[in-house]
């Protein structure tokens, strides 16, 4: 197995966002659980990695810390240069409207604005002008096309996750989190969404994580983290979907090995 | 099922709790004033009781307020005293007015009741008044008082008493040479001035004739029932009489003393309609949005095979149960209304107790409003429950909003009709049927309008968001406002009634009160005013004798003084009662103080059995200068000749005649006075000389010009005040239905909210979305309802104008204003709740909720 995790903090200036011995317990006492068992992980700026691992695994729970959604019990993270520990929610709320972007599993736009202000929300909301070079492209790249002044209730559930990407994409975050974002589309539109990520990654260097138990998904990424146990127990580099579903397969004997 | 809807109705308390609270305000107005007004008709009952505790059968005049009422006399007296059966009786005589002076300072006592009575020098023969000390008046110079009043005039017995005396019209001295009081050792039994006199003086003084009584009361010998003597004495009754049991006069007298409180019961019923109708758009609304809410739930049931009656019988039972709720709590705040109410009258008025009474009527009535109001309001989200197809349990469907055009057709149907007859009513010269025209008018308006405030409701949110939604935050403020006109314009609803009612009667109260103080501007003459005050129809009874004015011309500066009597008692004109009654004045005189433009014959000082009229009575009655007419005038009719007609103005209108006509008049007295001054003379000092002259009559006040204004507008303005408590109590409600609605909002949102903290908004930001939707709810309610309301009270001034009631239409903008920021400062309270709970979501939380 190669083993490329580290254990120590990781200081790397090339790390969009990095987390070491991060822990994340639920509840106390009897009710006690622990999603996350000191997890260290940098992510590599211009990459594009997948965290993989059976449901439990904690592998959502890992992105919403690295996404200072959610806050660690212990350990240190980090997005950029800015440390998220001690950031208050003012720091947080900040941090996510400059560093950070989002695509979720459920869309979540707004049903009151078109597709053309749901993708400049989070730069309205910054106050910002968008790049209109940088604006073009991106709605070039998720190919909207007429229906940009449509709301989201007059669009298909892709166009509506392609509207979510757009948005992600529109304010170049340090790094974007993507939670399950193709696990509620069928497999031509989700294979147009991971086809937009992987274009953002290459042609425009954009760090994106993404989170899925989808192996055909995660074979689009550069880089396969998988999760079990609230720990980081193996690692793929250029994976393809065989290679990711074999490893899969291992995991489970190996989980089902050290249950027995 | 019913399980089903009891456990979903517990989750939801929270949500439900200010649908409740909206049935307890209304419930708690409505009982509240139908226990106080139970509790203090219990009160005068008992004090009436104690008045008549030995008194079998009371023989008083039919008619008391006549101008002439019957009288016994002492032979008719002593024939009913003969009566067999009588133990004891105890003559009456006494009159209403009788107002003692303190010794202090000379001001006249203030008293809700001041009352004079004859004695004959012997105790009570009915045990009622007792004296405590002295003796009974037995000279005219002499007289009695009750402790109570000693009290308030600040005299003792061998004082000098100042007494104003209502028939003589002046007041007299006299010596106090006894102290009265009750039976059970009571100063007085509610608060009531006595002075007794000498029997033969007050029988003269109040009955110009001695040997006359007003009536009579009497005990039974033991073993005579009273309804027995009363029908004994009933067959010797003189004709103009009635005789009634003790009983029956208490109930009597305590019904008249309860009216004069009845305006606190209305004033109570009043809030109780407004919380009742405001509430239903409350109670509307928040089911309205629960059913939205738990569609998949509903149609869970559905598909588990629950029938539509049974989804719509939940939604129901559930509102049967917050009523019962509402209205058991209402009825317990409504008791306790009552006893501050009841505390705060008796503070001021003696009564004895009787406790608070909670009739079952009051109970029955309670609960029936708060069910009906409940019931209705949740019947149309019923009937949207039970329409939830059961496919909707496994997916969203979308539902999308129904189409404003057949709400907005219905309210154009409403709105356009009602538009015209305002019109006609306004600008149509209908006489008096302009009003029901307009009213009927305004309704249909009002509806209409209600019915098209979902259609206004975007683009008038939309126009104001972007004078307010600068930002991107208050920017998905305006957005959220807009989205749904329906649950926005229902919202806003309370506030549109409320608003509507308080634009109307402030534009109608400022123009009334700029017409006059136009008016009185420039051109009148009259810088000083004598006026009554009225507790009864005038009809020269009350107010000050003209021969007062004498002293006035006397002070330096004083140019001329006029006396004006007033009658409204009893006078028609061609055989038409006038309901506004008659002036006596000095017509001449009048029109060198007023401007009295003739438009027929000649405005000058008036012979006996002429006359002057203005020109919308003399459209009335047909008449024209030359023209002679009978007129009735206390009971006496002449002919009088018509000399002129004139144009009627906000100050002078009305049947005028000469100052001889004041000998028919029931009492010699002027009801107001004018004093002009020569150029130059301060009003100040002036008004202080004629205070003191005028201070022998109580009752009667002098001020200057802006004064008169002001008191000739005060009841406009009490009754402005009235509605503003109305608005209040609309406002607090519709306040709670916005924290409703943006309660439920925020719940229905939880997953945008999340989003937008997610991409990058702050809490602060999230307080300002929430408050900037909240705001615009409130002022797209009060712009509707100003609109509406100025409208419609400039329609109903347009109106009066037409009957010379103003000459201005005025709109009060400096209130409107006000009406506005209350709206903002409500709307930014209104958000405060709900904005916190936005703000403390948990954004993961959020993002991932179902």
């Amino acid at each position: 197995m190669t083993s490329p995790v580290t254990d120590t903090p990781v200081t790397g200036a090339g790390a969009a966002a990095r987390a070491a011995d991060l822990w994340k317990v639920y509840g106390s006492g009897e009710a006690q659980v622990i999603a996350l068992r000191g997890v260290s992980v940098e992510l590599e700026r211009g990459r594009f990695t997948a965290i993989m691992g059976p449901s439990g695994s904690g592998k959502s729970t890992l992105m919403h810390c690295m996404a200072g959604l959610d806050s660690a019990t212990r350990g240190q993270l980090a997005i950029g240069d800015t440390a998220l520990n001690g950031l208050g929610d003012a720091g947080l709320t900040r941090l996510r409207r400059e560093k950070v972007g989002f695509i979720f599993q459920q869309f979540n736009l707004l049903p009151t604005l078109t597709a053309e202000e749901n993708i400049l929300l989070p730069l309205a909301i910054a106050g910002r002008k968008p790049d209109p070079q940088w604006f073009k492209t991106v709605i070039d790249t998720v190919a909207l096309g007429d229906r940009l002044h449509h709301r989201p209730s007059q669009l298909s559930g892709g166009q509506q996750q392609r509207v979510a990407c757009a948005r992600a994409l529109v304010s170049q975050p340090e790094v974007i989190f993507a939670d399950e974002p193709t696990g509620n589309l069928d497999s031509r539109s989700g294979a147009e969404i991971l086809t937009f990520l992987r274009r953002s990654v290459t042609e425009h260097g954009q760090t994106i994580v993404m989170v899925t138990h989808d192996a055909n998904a995660a074979s689009y990424a550069d880089r396969v983290i998988f999760l079990a146990d609230g720990q980081i127990v193996d690692e793929l580099l250029e994976p393809t979907a065989d290679a990711v579903l074999d490893r899969i397969k291992r995991l489970d004997v190996v989980g089902t090995g050290a249950t027995e | 099922m019913i399980k089903a809807s009891l456990r979903g109705l517990l989750q939801r308390k929270l949500r439900l709790s200010l649908a409740v609270f909206a049935i307890v305000l209304s419930v708690a107005f409505l009982s509240g004033s139908l226990v106080l007004s139970d509790t203090l008709n219990a009160r005068f009952t008992a004090l009436f009781s104690t008045i008549n505790q030995n008194v079998s059968v009371v023989v008083q005049a039919k008619d008391p307020q006549a101008v002439e009422p019957a009288r016994l006399t002492d032979a008719q007296l002593r024939a009913l005293s003969e009566v067999d059966g009588v133990k004891a009786f105890s003559p009456d005589v006494s009159a209403q007015g009788v107002i003692p002076f303190r010794g202090t300072d000379g001001e006249p006592v203030s008293a809700d009741a001041a009352l004079g009575f004859g004695v004959d020098g012997k105790d009570d023969p009915l045990g009622l008044v007792e004296l405590r000390e002295g003796r009974w008046p037995t000279a005219e110079g002499e007289v009695a008082i009750t402790a109570h009043t000693a009290e308030l005039a600040k005299v003792k017995r061998g004082d000098q008493l100042k007494v104003y005396l209502p028939v003589l019209n002046e007041p007299r001295s006299f010596t106090v040479v006894g102290v009265a009081g009750y039976s059970g050792g009571r100063d007085s039994l509610a608060g009531e001035v006595v002075v007794m006199f000498q029997q033969a003086f007050a029988q003269q003084t109040f009955y110009g004739a001695t040997g006359l009584y007003g009536g009579a009361s009497f005990a039974a010998e033991d073993g005579v029932s009273d309804d027995v003597l009363k029908q004994r004495i009933v067959e010797q009754l003189p004709d103009g009489f009635k005789a009634l049991t003790g009983q029956e006069s208490s109930e009597e007298q305590s019904a008249q003393v309860g009216v004069l409180f009845d305006v606190f019961k209305y004033i109570l019923i009043g809030f109780a309609v407004v919380a009742g109708v405001v509430g239903v758009f409350l109670i509307f609304n928040t089911f309205n949005i629960i059913v939205a809410q738990r569609t998949r739930e509903l149609a869970l049931l559905r598909a588990l095979g629950a029938g539509w009656g049974q989804v719509a019988g939940s939604v129901l039972l559930e509102a049967l149960i917050v009523s019962l709720v509402g209205a058991t709590v209402g009825l317990a705040a409504g008791i306790g209304v009552a006893a501050a109410g009841e505390a705060a009258i008796t503070s001021e008025v003696a009564l004895p107790s009787a406790g608070l009474v909670v009739a079952p009527l009051t109970v029955i009535l309670a609960y029936l409003l708060g069910v009906v109001v409940t019931l209705v309001a949740a019947f149309v989200p019923a009937v949207r429950a039970s329409s939830v197809p059961p496919v909707a349990a496994m997916r969203d469907v979308v539902r999308p909003d129904k189409s404003l055009t057949a709400l907005s057709i219905v309210g154009a149907v409403f709105a356009l009709p009602g538009i015209g007859l305002v019109l006609l009513g306004a600008f149509a010269d209908l006489g008096g049927t302009a009003f029901l025209v307009l009213l009927g008018g305004a309704v249909l308006v009002f509806i209409g309008a209600l019915l098209l405030s979902p259609l206004l409701a975007r683009p008038i949110v939309r126009g104001l968001g972007a004078l307010i939604g600068r930002g991107s935050a208050g920017n998905l403020g305006v957005r959220n406002a807009a989205r749904n006109p329906r649950r926005t314009a229902v919202t806003a609803a309370a506030i549109i009634i409320g608003v509507t009612v308080i634009g109307m009667t402030a534009t109608v109260v400022q123009s009334f009160k700029t017409s006059l103080e136009d008016i009185m501007g420039e051109n009148i003459g009259v810088e000083v005013m004598i006026q009554a005050s009225v507790t009864a129809a005038p009809d020269g009874r009350q107010g000050f004798n003209p021969k007062a004015l004498e002293q006035v011309r006397a002070i330096p500066g004083v140019k001329e003084a006029a006396a004006w009597h007033f009658d409204a008692l009893g006078v028609s004109v061609a055989g038409q009662p006038q309901a506004f009654g008659i002036f006596a004045t000095d017509v001449g005189q009048a029109a060198r103080m007023f401007p009295i433009d003739a438009t027929d014959g000649t405005i000058r000082t008036l012979a006996a059995q002429e006359l002057v009229l203005d020109d919308n009575i003399a459209e009335t009655l047909k008449l024209k200068a030359g023209d002679r007419t009978p007129v009735a005038i206390g009971g006496v009719t002449r002919d009088y000749t018509v000399v002129g007609v004139y144009q009627a103005t906000p100050i002078i209108q009305g049947i005028l005649v000469g100052e001889a006509a004041v000998a028919d008049f029931p009492g010699p007295l002027a009801f107001q006075g004018f004093v002009s001054l020569n150029d130059g003379v301060d009003a100040a000092p002036v008004v202080e000389r004629i205070e003191t002259i005028m201070k022998d009559y109580p009752g009667v006040q002098v001020g200057d010009r802006q004064s008169y204004v002001d008191q000739a507008t005060a009841s406009y303005d009490f009754l402005l005040i009235a509605v503003q408590i109305l608005l209040l109590v609309a406002l607090v409600i519709a306040l709670l239905g916005i924290l409703n609605t943006l309660v439920l909002s925020i719940v229905e949102r939880t997953r945008e909210l999340g989003l937008v903290r997610a991409v990058g908004l702050s809490r602060s930001g999230l307080v300002w979305m929430v408050t900037v939707e909240s705001v615009l709810i409130t002022v797209f309610g009060v712009l509707l309802g100003l609109a509406l309301g100025v409208g419609l009270g400039a329609a109903f001034t347009k109106a009066l104008m037409t009957l010379e009631f103003a000459t201005v239409i005025a709109i009060p903008w400096l209130e409107l204003g006000q009406y506005l920021l209350a709206a903002v400062v409500a709307g930014v309270l209104a958000a405060v709740i709900p904005a916190r709970m936005a703000a403390r979501l948990n954004v993961l939380d959020a993002i991932s909720y179902e």
